[in-house]
């Protein structure tokens, strides 16, 4: 039996998705045009709304519908400090712990040598000049830490340091609640290492 | 259970560099001491609570345990080892242009057990000197050697004379230095007799002889690592820009 030509571009397109092999590609085809007709639609319809509606906000470079996203629109947020992050995920943990009143970047990834991820394919050129507004004082660096989240971090805090911006790092050690019994040993042997006077 | 050869347990290893595998796992490509390369799955890593998330971490001496008989084996057991500091900014980058370098040129299950003792005392190095030139350009002769493309660089290989200081030699690839006469130009790199010498003695304390031995080695791995350049390198050149 043939298979007809749109419903292999159909099985095609979805292996575009991470963790999408040839067979999940086929059941989620088959699915679509066997019991979903409805479904098929509005995930059409809504695949083509954000491709044509969602860019990166001017600012802080996350997703946004306006040219610059509601964060970086409101007033009652502090210009005077910057905070980056790899993710859009990673912003809004950030807003969920209610910890950070300031500005955002979204990197939208991280340095990664071995993967052929460089300084080019994260936006560094536009957070040196969001970072070089004359409002921000300080970039608080949010990077996760991974090594490909220290080394993106560090090569960050050295490009801003050169321009005389202040960089600092959040902090890493035990988790809050954690003991040290259950903690595992990088964790506790980084957390050791970084100890701080009280 | 040590009888099954398709299980291996407390094994020396580093990770050299992970990738995302389906929902919540990860591959690891390690390092080990008695296998060499060894590609790893680690079921349920990128699992928020997972326990092997803070172990898995490159450049950090770890005891690992797998099973398996495909190509792809799964990773059993993490215990970290310890004693290694952290890498840190630059030296951080001049890991994972090690990282890269071995990715590229070990072959897997290929065990280079001196390799990995080099490799263990680079990271050391690197974590405690602010010098990184002297310590890439010997950890990279010492993988050249164990690969079987050590460097030549006591004698002429045509005459078989010892090299001179005050000479001028050409490095021919997979040949080795040529005393390079007036007038010839055969393909290869220029280089003083100079600097050949002091790599020999690993010796970068002069400026000609970090810049020549910089080209000579990069010459060689170039050949070696084929079309496609290496990332850290770029990076690494972009970063000394600043």
């Amino acid at each position: 039996m043939k298979i007809p030509i749109s419903l292999e571009d159909l099985t095609e397109s979805l292996r575009c998705l991470p963790g999408v092999g040839p067979k999940s590609a086929q059941r989620m085809a088959y699915h679509l045009l066997q019991r979903d007709h409805i479904g098929a639609q509005r995930l059409a319809n809504a695949l083509t709304r954000a491709l044509e509606h969602i860019k990166h906000c001017e600012m802080c470079n996350n997703f946004t519908e306006e040219a610059v996203c509601e964060f970086c629109r409101s007033e009652r947020r502090d210009s005077g400090l910057l905070c980056v992050v790899e993710m859009p995920a990673d912003l809004m943990m950030m807003e969920q712990a209610q910890c950070y009143r300031g500005m955002y970047f979204v990197l939208m990834g991280r340095l990664s040598p071995l993967d052929g991820i460089g300084p080019r394919e994260i936006h560094l050129e536009r957070l040196l000049k969001r970072a070089q507004d004359g409002l921000v004082q300080e970039v608080v660096l949010a990077t996760n830490f991974t090594m490909e989240g220290e080394a993106t971090a560090h090569y960050i805090s050295e490009l801003l340091h050169t321009r005389g911006v202040r960089v600092t790092r959040i902090a890493r050690g035990l988790p809050v609640g954690g003991e040290l019994e259950h903690v595992d040993s990088g964790t506790l042997a980084q957390a050791v290492l970084e100890r701080r006077e009280i | 259970m040590t009888t099954d050869k398709h299980r291996q347990d407390a094994q020396p290893a580093f990770v050299l560099h992970t990738y995302p595998y389906l929902e919540t796992s990860l591959v690891i490509e390690t390092f080990t001491q008695n296998f060499g390369r060894v590609p790893l799955v680690a079921k349920g890593a990128r699992r928020p609570r997972s326990a092997l998330r803070g172990s898995l971490m490159a450049f950090q001496p770890l005891q690992i345990s797998w099973a398996g008989k495909s190509e792809l084996k799964t990773l059993h057991k993490v215990e970290w080892q310890g004693g290694q500091p952290f890498l840190q900014g630059m030296s951080l980058i001049c890991g994972f242009y090690l990282n890269e370098l071995l990715v590229r040129l070990l072959h897997r299950d290929d065990p280079h057990e001196q390799l990995f003792l080099y490799y263990q005392q680079t990271l050391a190095a690197l974590s405690t000197q602010k010098d990184y030139t002297p310590v890439l350009r010997h950890f990279e002769q010492r993988m050249l050697q164990e690969l079987g493309y050590a460097l030549i660089l006591s004698h002429d290989v045509e005459s078989s004379k010892p090299i001179s200081s005050d000479q001028e030699y050409c490095y021919k690839i997979e040949y080795g230095p040529v005393s390079l006469k007036k007038g010839s130009n055969g393909s290869g790199l220029k280089i003083t007799g100079k600097t050949l010498l002091d790599m020999d003695q690993d010796d970068y304390s002069d400026a000609v002889t970090r810049q020549q031995s910089k080209a000579l080695i990069r010459y060689i791995l170039n050949h070696y690592l084929g079309d496609q350049p290496l990332h850290t390198r770029q990076l690494l050149k972009d970063l000394q820009q600043l």
